[in-house]
This record gives structure tokens, sequence and C-alpha cells, in this order.
């Protein structure tokens, strides 16, 4: 558990990230410490998604420096992302299960790169009957028990969103990017989900896309609101009352900043091109959560 | 025209005067193919159809392997003049047949499981190259899908016809002609399977920190084996019915015994011929459809 020495898991400096000439997201610094829980709200567009995209190393930022857990993106090798990449749980919208796996065996891909689990043993997916313990272990507490075995093509929506979750438990990340974590689920499961998630994220930095005020209070401590690309408010939970949220989310009436036009628009941010995919589900998901 | 206002169409007018342009090309090319072979006296049914009908009919309504068990034991060829000109045991002769129908359709059988295996080890690599989302260089990615398109134009006999004066009778050209022709078959669905993966999955998987190899295994892997191997039983039985038809060119199998029993005019071995080809086709093609069905 080595963080960086001034235990600050995120720091950005002057962080630009272009698309097609648009401007998505524009942090002229954001540092999150160890062990908070952030939240980031904001309308359609505004960059969340943006955001986490580029910390999980699927986005490449036009200009500025990104650390994450005390890591230079911009200079870290393929070795160096992998590491990075078992250390930060992502759950992004359009990051799929593998269909044809089963609900265990698409639990058991988030303990792939746990060291000391041995190469032929990962290519042949055979894990120790420890670990397969392990992963029904993360299904049951979701309710998934009676699920383990059938094929991730064949379960639902929210059923998807919780192996996704359960993968995240067995990669104990230290870092958890979490992106509308419960959109494709009901009152009950959002409320199992965001416990499976604060489980996940026990001991780690959970940083989060939310859509429903309702859930600030069990996600998060800090509140993160961005509008076109920038930081709006930055404040601990108290400090967040409906007015500040209105007012967040009724700026698309707002004329856009210089250099952002139309961003406002933007139904979700597009990626970098050599990610594709994703964002069709991005919009379906959305409709789904309403 | 310059008198009449134009009329804009809506589209599903529009839609529907293509359609009626297209049928309008097409009748018109049917016609002119019925016109130009009757005009050639080519499209006639011979002199006397009916009767020939009849008669192979007949021929074929008694199929030669019921001689085995119920054929004359003593069969006698006369002259015209009434001299015995030869006795044979019909049921030996068709027994001995048998056996070698027997042994014609394991050749059969060998040509379209050899052919096909062969054709899929050439296709793979050409199938990575033509496989839209993986990017090869443009070049080389051109040059698989030209030489698969090529593969997939020209017919198995004509490769057949060629690889026998190359490699001399029998069913190694037989094999030869099946993976040539199927390469190109395999190539596009392999190359279909591969663009179909669900990359978002894949990006899922590595984001957990997997190596490359851990990638391939856990996530591209399962998802393109059951594919590979529904299409692998898809053109291996596709190649068991080519491959009854290849004997007639000299590559072995059925299709000798079915060349030789036309031109001497053996209907009732044609029959027994067709009854195997029918039955190991359709067997083969309902196990293969079983399969297909369980890797879904």
């Amino acid at each position: 558990m080595s963080i960086a020495s001034d235990g600050l898991v995120v720091r950005i400096n002057d962080l630009a990230v272009e698309a097609d000439g648009r401007v998505l997201l524009q942090l002229p610094r954001l540092q999150i410490a160890a062990g908070e829980r952030v939240a980031i709200v904001g309308a359609n567009g505004a960059g969340k998604s943006t955001l986490l995209r580029v910390l999980g190393g699927f986005v490449r930022p036009a200009r500025g420096e990104v650390e994450v857990l005390g890591r230079r993106l911009d200079t870290l090798d393929r070795a160096g992302w992998r590491r990075l990449r078992f250390e930060t749980g992502q759950l992004l919208q359009g990051l799929h299960l593998v269909p044809r796996l089963t609900a265990r065996e698409n639990v058991l891909i988030g303990a792939l790169a746990r060291p000391g689990l041995p190469a032929w043993r990962s290519w042949a997916r055979c894990f120790p009957p420890a670990l397969v313990a392990e992963a029904d272990a993360a299904l049951d507490t979701l309710g998934l028990a009676a699920m383990r075995h059938l094929r991730a093509d064949r379960l639902s929506g929210g059923e998807r969103q919780k192996v996704g979750l359960a993968r995240l438990q067995l990669q104990r990340p230290r870092l958890v990017l979490a992106d509308e974590p419960t959109a494709a689920l009901d009152p009950a499961a959002t409320a199992q989900a965001c416990a499976a998630l604060c489980l996940a994220a026990a001991e780690a930095t959970l940083l989060t896309v939310v859509h429903q005020p309702s859930l600030l209070p069990l996600l998060a401590d800090r509140v993160i609101g961005l509008d076109a690309g920038r930081i709006v408010f930055d404040c601990p939970l108290a400090a967040v009352d409906a007015a500040l949220l209105d007012a967040l989310y009724a700026a698309p009436a707002r004329p856009a900043p210089p250099g952002t036009q139309g961003a406002a628009e933007v139904r979700e941010a597009p990626d970098d091109g050599g990610h594709d995919g994703g964002n069709s589900e991005l919009a379906a998901a959305r409709l789904a959560a309403g | 025209m310059q008198a009449t206002a134009a009329v804009p169409l809506s589209p599903s007018a529009r839609g529907r005067l293509n359609f009626l342009a297209l049928a309008g090309v097409y009748g018109a090319l049917v016609l002119a193919c019925v016109v130009t072979l009757a005009a050639a006296g080519d499209l006639s049914l011979g002199r006397n159809p009916w009767d020939n009908l009849l008669k192979s009919l007949a021929d074929f309504s008694r199929p030669s392997f019921l001689d085995v068990w119920f054929g004359p034991t003593r069969l006698e060829y006369r002259g015209d003049d009434g001299v015995l000109l030869r006795v044979e045991n019909r049921r030996e002769v068709e027994a001995t047949f048998l056996w070698a129908l027997v042994r014609a359709t394991w050749t059969t059988f060998q040509i379209a499981t050899l052919g096909s295996l062969l054709a899929a080890v050439l296709a793979l690599p050409l199938a990575l190259l033509s496989a839209r989302n993986l990017h090869a260089p443009r070049v080389l990615a051109g040059a698989a899908r030209g030489v698969l398109d090529v593969a997939r134009a020209v017919h198995t006999l004509v490769f057949g016809l060629v690889l026998v004066g190359i490699v001399g009778l029998g069913p190694t050209a037989g094999i030869l002609a099946i993976a040539l022709h199927s390469m190109g078959s395999y190539g596009k669905l392999f190359a279909e399977s591969i663009e179909s993966l669900d990359r978002a999955a894949i990006d899922a998987v590595r984001a957990t920190g997997a190596s490359p190899p851990q990638v391939f295994f856990n996530a591209v892997w399962p998802s393109v084996l059951p594919q590979f191997v529904g299409n692998h039983l898809y053109v291996w039985e596709y190649n068991i019915r080519d491959s009854t038809i290849l004997g007639l060119i000299g590559a072995g199998g059925l299709g000798l015994l079915v060349s030789e029993a036309v031109s001497l005019f053996q209907w009732s071995r044609l029959a027994t011929l067709l009854l195997v080809i029918v039955a190991l086709v359709m067997g083969f093609d309902a196990l293969s459809r079983r399969i297909r069905e369980a890797l879904r």
C-alpha cells in the first residue's frame, strides 16, 4: 500500500481533453487523496465519463499532467499500465462482461493479474479452489448465488452490472472508477449495488459518476460538479443541496463558454477513436436509467 | 419535358419505382435466356422423354443392393442365337460391389475431412490478415482478400481437374481441390467471426490488468472458438456433399462409382449409390446441425 508520498491518489494539472477540435474536459487542477469517496455530478456531456476514461487510460489527454496512484500516466510502459490497471478497478459503461463465459468465470477475471496466480491456470481458466470460493462468495453477497453457472449473455442487464461489481471485489483495487454503477438497476438492487461498491472499495479511493442525488450520501463524502468540461463546484457532501444541483443541471440553457461550442449538446464524451463501441451502450443504459 | 412541372417523388415512391425497374431488368434477362435457347433449338426434351423416364424409374425402383439377398444365384447371359455366354452369381457380384461401395464411401469421407482441415489451416492466417478490425497493413489485407475471393470463385471440380493433372489420379488430388476451394469460404467465415468480436468485453478484461495472453485466453478465445467450430462443421458438411462428385474427374471416392454406373447404364447400381450418398449427406447434416445448435 505505497501511496505517493503526499497521500494523493489522483493528481491532475492543467488537463485538457479534446475530440474533433472540441474541448471535452478542461481541469486546471484536481487532487483526490487516498481513502476519499468522491462523486462526480453533471448533465449529459459534461465530461464525467471522459474524466474516468482519462484516469483509466482509455482516453489520452491533449495536454496536461495526470498522476494516478503515484504514477505519471504519460511515462508508463506496458507492464506499468498493467500494474496500474490491476490496482484501478474500473466499472465503466460499455466495459462488458465476456458474453460466453459464466458469471463465475467473469468474476474470476478480476483476479487474473493477482501476483502468485500461475500463468497456466489463468490461461486454462482453471483457478485454484480458494479463488473460486472467493468468487462464489462475491456473487452470493449480491444475490447471484443461483446464477453462477449461467452464461453472461443469458443474464439480465441488472445482473450483468452486479457481476461486474463482483469482478471488482476480486480485483481488490486501491482506486475504484465507477460510471453510474446503478444505471440498469431497480431500487432494491440499487441499494444492494451501492453496498457492494462500498464493500469493494472499503480500503480504496472511490470515484463515482452519480446521476441520482439520493445516492450521493451512500457513495460520497465529496462532490464535484462538472459542466461543459469544467469544474463548477467541488465541496464536501454536507455543502451540497438541491439548489446547487438544480443550478448545475439547468446549465445547458446557459451559453457555452468560448472554445466549447455545442459541447453541452454532446450526448456523451466520444473517446479517442482507438476504443470503439460503448457509446451506443451508453445511450441505451441512460435510457434504461430514465 | 420542359412543359411538365417536375413532380418531386416521395422516398417511398422512388423506392417502389427502383424496385419495379429492377424487376423489369430481371424479367428481360429471363426472357433473353429463354428466347436465345429456343432460337438455337436447344430447348427440347429429346425424342421420347416419357418412355425414357418410365424406364429409368423402373430401373431405379430396384436398387442393386437388394440382389445381395434376393438376386438369382445363377443368371445366364445368352447371345441372340441362344448360346450361353456367361453365368453369374448375382448375389456374389453385388456383395463385392457393396464392399467397393463401403470403401469408396470411406474415401469420400477421407477427402472431405482432410480437405476441410487443410482448408481451415490455410485460411486462418489469411482470415487474420483480412479481418477489418485487426487493421493488418492494407497491402497484405488486400492480397489476402484477393486470394480468398479467387479461391471461392474457382469451383472444386476445376481445381480437381487441374490437380489431377499435377499430382495424378487419386484422393490426394481431391483433398487438395477441396482444400483450395474451401479455403475461400473459410477465410470469409473466420474473418466474419473475428469481426464480430465484442471489443468492449476485451477492453474490460484488459482493464483488470490482465496480460495479453490472459486477455486472449479469457476474452478472445471463448468468444471465437465456438464460432470457429461451427464454421468448421458447416464447411465439412458442405465438403462431404462436394466430394461425392469428385470421383467423376478421377479424384477417388463415390463419384468414381457414379461415373462407372452411368457409363454402363447400370441404373440399379446408380440407385444404390444415390441412396448411400443421400444417407451420408443427410446423416452428417443432421449431426453437424445439432452440434452447431448446441454451440450457440
